[in-house]
């Protein structure tokens, strides 16, 4: 597949997924003073020891790929990309650390280093605060802190080895201050097994057999999760996006959920549409984005969803194997159909207009 | 004609053939209701029910807890549980959906349908 297609003047691009590479030493000052010793501690043995190597594995990890909002903001016009919403790296796997107050530690601080350090609406850098979900309450005090930022796109949840899953009541509060605040949850997926989660592929030896089958699966349990406990009954105005996992599993998912509720709807009276439906107002990042031999399996595959409105760019840039805005140019779809994948849908995602200011956000508010 | 009233007792429900019809004659609560033997999903033969029951629903002013409606109003298809609201016609699984209902009379005891 040619990345080379020229990138047209007018093509807003919206990357949906730009990681930036926490390290313990940088959110170290914005640590709260009891989970400093913990966190140095970490960081001290980052390239050696297995202490906090859930989120941080020994071996000191990659160098960032930027180290300021402006050098970022020249890779990201490289790449063509105009508006980047910028999530963590290591944090993605938040949901494993078994501390709840610690894991609530790492969130606050990373939060309020992403505001801080990275979040610059005026370049284009927009972020989503970090869930932690072993601690709802933090998390939507969190969210209500954040709430006016105009830097603050989404809240991120951790999708991977969460128990329970992400439909439990127990974290309707974080849905709750999301939908208050205007601003998207997105469920993030990450190679990450667990004794009980999803299932048995903790045995997998390989790489190539997790990355496979535990993205796409902790989006899918989680999803199931989500509609089949009410939460569009629950949060009708809530927007939700999916990221991490490709897109090519939606038509399964859609149409087995379907099938299953043709039988089951009593157990999910609160839904008064077929799952499907709700499926399809969520938002789907295309990161890994499925090569498929011929494209226009790919675009067929979407259309099965309903994905030309539900569908957005991501790259999972600068991960490995991270995707760039040229191959949806390329890619059989309609040039209106690219204009939404490639940036319209993430506008209604994230609740942004084309300069990156929230559209929820009344005029002259200030940041908070 | 398709019988005498106190062949349809209240709770009851059968299926008559009318010509090429079947169809579901329902006495819910006091109210006969008719509706084709025909589910629009697959063509199961809807109204050849064991029982007339009633479904879960949820509301938002109760906190979307599952609560037990519409009793002895409701039958699910016998091939895929597809289920309808007898004295409508409504289908519960797919909301844009209604199937027809027959008209019912009751002159001097004697029920006959209406075409």
């Amino acid at each position: 597949m040619s990345v080379t297609e020229p990138r047209p003047d007018d093509q807003l691009t919206v990357d949906a997924s730009v990681h930036v590479q926490e390290t313990p030493l940088d959110l170290l000052p914005y640590c709260d003073e009891a989970w400093r010793p913990a966190l140095q501690a970490i960081a001290d043995n980052a390239k050696t020891a297995g202490v906090g190597s859930e989120l941080w594995p020994p071996g000191g990890g990659d160098e960032p790929a930027a180290t300021s909002p402006d050098e970022l903001r020249v890779h990201l016009t490289e790449r063509g990309v105009d508006l980047a919403i910028l999530c963590p790296t290591a944090l993605q796997k938040l949901s494993m650390v078994p501390q709840a107050e610690f894991a609530s530690a790492l969130a606050r601080a990373y939060n309020a280093w992403l505001v801080d350090t990275w979040l610059r609406p005026e370049l284009g850098l927009l972020g989503c605060l970090i869930a932690s979900p072993q601690a709802p309450a933090d998390t939507a005090a969190e969210i209500e802190k954040y709430a006016g930022h105009p830097g603050v796109v989404g809240v991120y949840l951790p999708g991977a080895a969460v128990d329970p899953l992400w439909g439990h009541r127990k974290y309707d509060p974080i849905l709750r201050a999301a939908e208050a605040a205007g601003l998207p949850v997105l469920l993030n997926s990450v190679e990450v097994m667990h004794p009980v989660f999803p299932f048995n592929t903790h045995g997998f030896d390989t790489v190539l057999a997790r990355f496979t089958t535990s993205d796409p699966f902790a989006m899918m349990v989680n999803l199931i999760d989500m509609i089949t406990t009410g939460v569009p009954a629950r949060f009708p105005e809530l927007r939700v996006g999916v990221l991490g996992a490709g897109v090519t599993w939606m038509p399964f998912l859609s149409l087995r959920l379907d099938k299953v509720y043709l039988e089951k709807r009593r157990e999910v009276p609160f839904l008064a549409e077929r799952p499907s439906h709700y499926l399809k107002g969520y938002f789907y990042g295309t990161f890994p984005l499925e090569e498929a031999g011929d494209p226009k399996d790919f675009v067929t595959l979407v259309d099965l969803f309903d994905g030309e409105n539900a569908t957005v760019f991501a790259s999972g840039w600068p991960g490995a194997g991270h995707d760039d805005p040229a191959q949806i140019r390329t890619l059989p779809f309609s040039d209106e159909a690219k204009q939404k994948i490639l940036g319209g849908n993430a506008l209604r995602l994230f609740g942004i207009d084309a300069d990156g200011r929230r559209t929820s956000l009344s005029q002259g508010a200030a940041a908070r | 004609m398709i019988g005498k009233l106190e062949e349809f007792p209240e709770g009851s429900h059968r299926v008559v053939t009318v010509g090429r019809r079947r169809i579901g004659v329902f006495n819910v609560k006091g109210s006969l209701h008719a509706l084709p033997n025909l589910c629009p999903h697959q063509t199961g033969p809807l109204c050849e029910v064991k029982k007339v029951t009633g479904t879960t629903q949820a509301r938002a002013e109760n906190d979307w807890a599952i609560e037990w409606a519409f009793d002895q109003e409701i039958i699910a298809c016998p091939w895929h549980g597809i289920e309808y609201h007898v004295p409508t016609g409504r289908c519960l699984t797919f909301p844009e959906i209604s199937i027809r209902s027959y008209e019912v009379a009751v002159d001097d005891g004697v029920v006959s349908l209406q075409f």
